[in-house]
């Protein structure tokens, strides 16, 4: 494993080491200067504002969900936060260029809505047979009931 | 550990393991080094080397490389965010500046995380046609493709024991990764021996892959319909739809943009080939000789492509009534004044199969695509299919 890590380190400092080398001495400094501003907001917004907003949900669905239904509703989530991640830049710049690009041409919100709904509906589905499904087998209360 | 201030964050979701992480980070290494050798693809396609011309076959080659390009661009934008979500406690330990090593660390993950986050958004945001960061995209996005790659392979080297432990642990009996590190935490198997697998009450661990797997292949199917065709009806998350272009053949950039509108409708305009016998063709003269066709698809660097019927002259008969040959240098101008793109260079296999087109399925080339005659060529980036052509010069 040792002789792994050194290679790859080396590799990856090189690596790094010539792509940051080629970024100052190509990109003129105004640009650079742009550059850095646009990583440290990437940062700020992805550890500042983004992570903690997700590790909020997640504690405040521990705590106010159920478990049986949380699972589904996890699941659901995950999915739709990654849909809507793809779908929010394209809602923001859709219809703004010419339409021969045929380019951004959708609404995207709508789309998004079909999509999300899609997966809500289909995670529904899922919860709603294994409802049924406790119900019909007999033994321990499930979780949800347990809780109420 | 001790001293620790009441309000320092805890982390408590079982669902976080290195178990789950480095299997999240298995998938983001391949993604990430997908992106990285079909972008030195298409980045050849932008500088080719003098010795080794650009191939024209396949003639789909460019459309494969770079729609896997942009569609693994895209499904990694989720993924590194789930995959940093598994890690975010790392960030709380405590003490938070305990060695230096520990800090240097800290400074490769932030390094590997600014340059990978704004990588994948720029990335994203040019193929949307939105630039409001104001640098020149080709070059930077080329150059930090390196600190991106750099960045990650030294993670892999740090990370590797932490990696292996993750690959080898099954995903449910995996340690908690929380603020505590797993060789100060009294509750990690490598210190309490063997134990029960941590409970995961509502979704399991297993169940978040299984999430992710599914998101991104939402996003994919939906959006990939931009280079493979006959998916383009899901493409709910597509930015381009092929099939809404006129002629079927989407614009890169219009006219209008290139300011070249009244130039490209001039009925004086004349084609001026330059070379040992240079001559002049008039919209006549090549409407008349436009009479090869060839079926090869359009394919940009914004990663969508289509298939066209292609109809028009074939380049090399042109150069070579001007007295060059197969194995010349072509370089053809654009009534577009300036800009990057009004210009390109073809040699090699290309220069042998290309047309200067005049129709593209079965009609008359439009002004934004490229009237009265624009370069088309197999396995080409569509930057360099050069329209409005001006002038066709044999440099060698």
């Amino acid at each position: 494993m040792r002789i792994w890590r050194i290679v790859l380190g080396v590799l990856g400092i090189s690596a790094a080491t010539y792509g940051i080398s080629q970024l100052l001495t190509h990109v003129p400094v105004q640009s650079l200067v742009l550059l850095a501003l646009w990583l440290i907001a990437a940062l700020i917004i992805h550890d500042g504002l983004l992570s903690p907003a997700v590790v909020g949900i997640g504690a405040a669905l521990r705590r106010y969900v159920p478990d049986r239904g949380r699972r589904y509703l996890q699941f659901g989530l995950i999915m739709a936060a990654m849909v809507t991640v793809i779908a929010v830049p394209m809602i923001y710049r859709a219809n703004t260029q010419p339409p021969s690009k045929a380019l951004l041409l959708q609404d995207f919100g709508i789309n998004l809505t079909v999509l999300l709904a899609a997966i809500g509906g289909v995670t529904l589905a899922a919860y709603a047979i294994r409802v049924a499904q406790d119900r019909s087998v007999p033994g321990p209360a499930p979780p949800d009931e347990a809780k109420k | 550990m001790s001293g620790k201030p009441a309000w320092w964050p805890r982390f408590s979701s079982t669902l976080r393991s290195t178990a789950v992480t480095a299997r999240l980070g298995r998938v983001l290494g391949i993604a990430v080094g997908t992106c990285f050798l079909t972008g030195l693809l298409s980045y050849f396609q932008y500088q080719a080397w003098e010795w080794l011309p650009p191939p024209a076959s396949p003639v789909w080659g460019y459309r494969v490389t770079q729609g896997v390009h942009v569609a693994t661009g895209m499904a990694t934008i989720p993924l590194v965010l789930v995959k940093l979500w598994s890690v975010y406690p790392n960030h709380f330990r405590w003490p938070p500046f305990r060695s230096v090593k520990r800090v240097v660390e800290r400074l490769t993950v932030a390094l590997l995380v600014s340059a990978t986050l704004v990588q994948l958004i720029t990335g994203f945001f040019n193929i949307l046609n939105w630039r409001p960061f104001k640098w020149d995209f080709v070059s930077v996005h080329y150059y930090l493709a390196y600190v991106v790659v750099g960045s990650v392979l030294l993670h892999i080297a740090v990370k590797l024991p932490d990696i292996v432990y993750g690959l080898q642990t099954k995903i449910a009996d995996g340690d908690v990764l929380t603020e505590v590190p797993w060789n100060e935490n009294p509750e990690s198997h490598s210190i309490a021996g063997p134990l029960p697998p941590p409970v995961t009450p509502g979704l399991s661990r297993r169940g978040v892959l299984t999430a992710v797997s599914a998101g991104i292949g939402v996003v994919v199917v939906t959006s990939v319909g931009q280079a493979l065709t006959p998916l383009e009806p899901l493409g709910l998350l597509a930015p381009r739809q092929p099939s809404k272009g006129p002629l079927g053949v989407p614009v890169d950039k219009t006219a209008e943009e290139a300011n070249v509108i009244a130039a490209a409708k001039a009925p004086d305009w004349t084609l001026q080939i330059m070379g040992p016998r240079p001559y002049a063709l008039t919209v006549d003269e090549v409407e008349e000789m436009a009479v090869h066709e060839a079926r090869f698809p359009m394919n940009c660097g914004e990663g969508w492509s289509v298939d066209a019927l292609w109809r028009g002259l074939r380049l090399l008969e042109v150069v070579e009534r001007a007295g060059g040959t197969a194995g010349s240098q072509i370089r053809v101008r654009s009534l577009e004044q300036a800009g990057p793109f009004n210009k390109s260079v073809i040699f090699g296999p290309q220069l042998s199969h290309a047309l200067l087109a005049t129709h593209v399925n079965g009609e008359r080339l439009t002004v934004d695509h490229g009237y009265p005659l624009r370069l088309i060529a197999p396995n080409r980036a569509c930057r360099f299919d050069t329209k409005w052509l001006a002038s066709i010069e044999v440099l060698s």
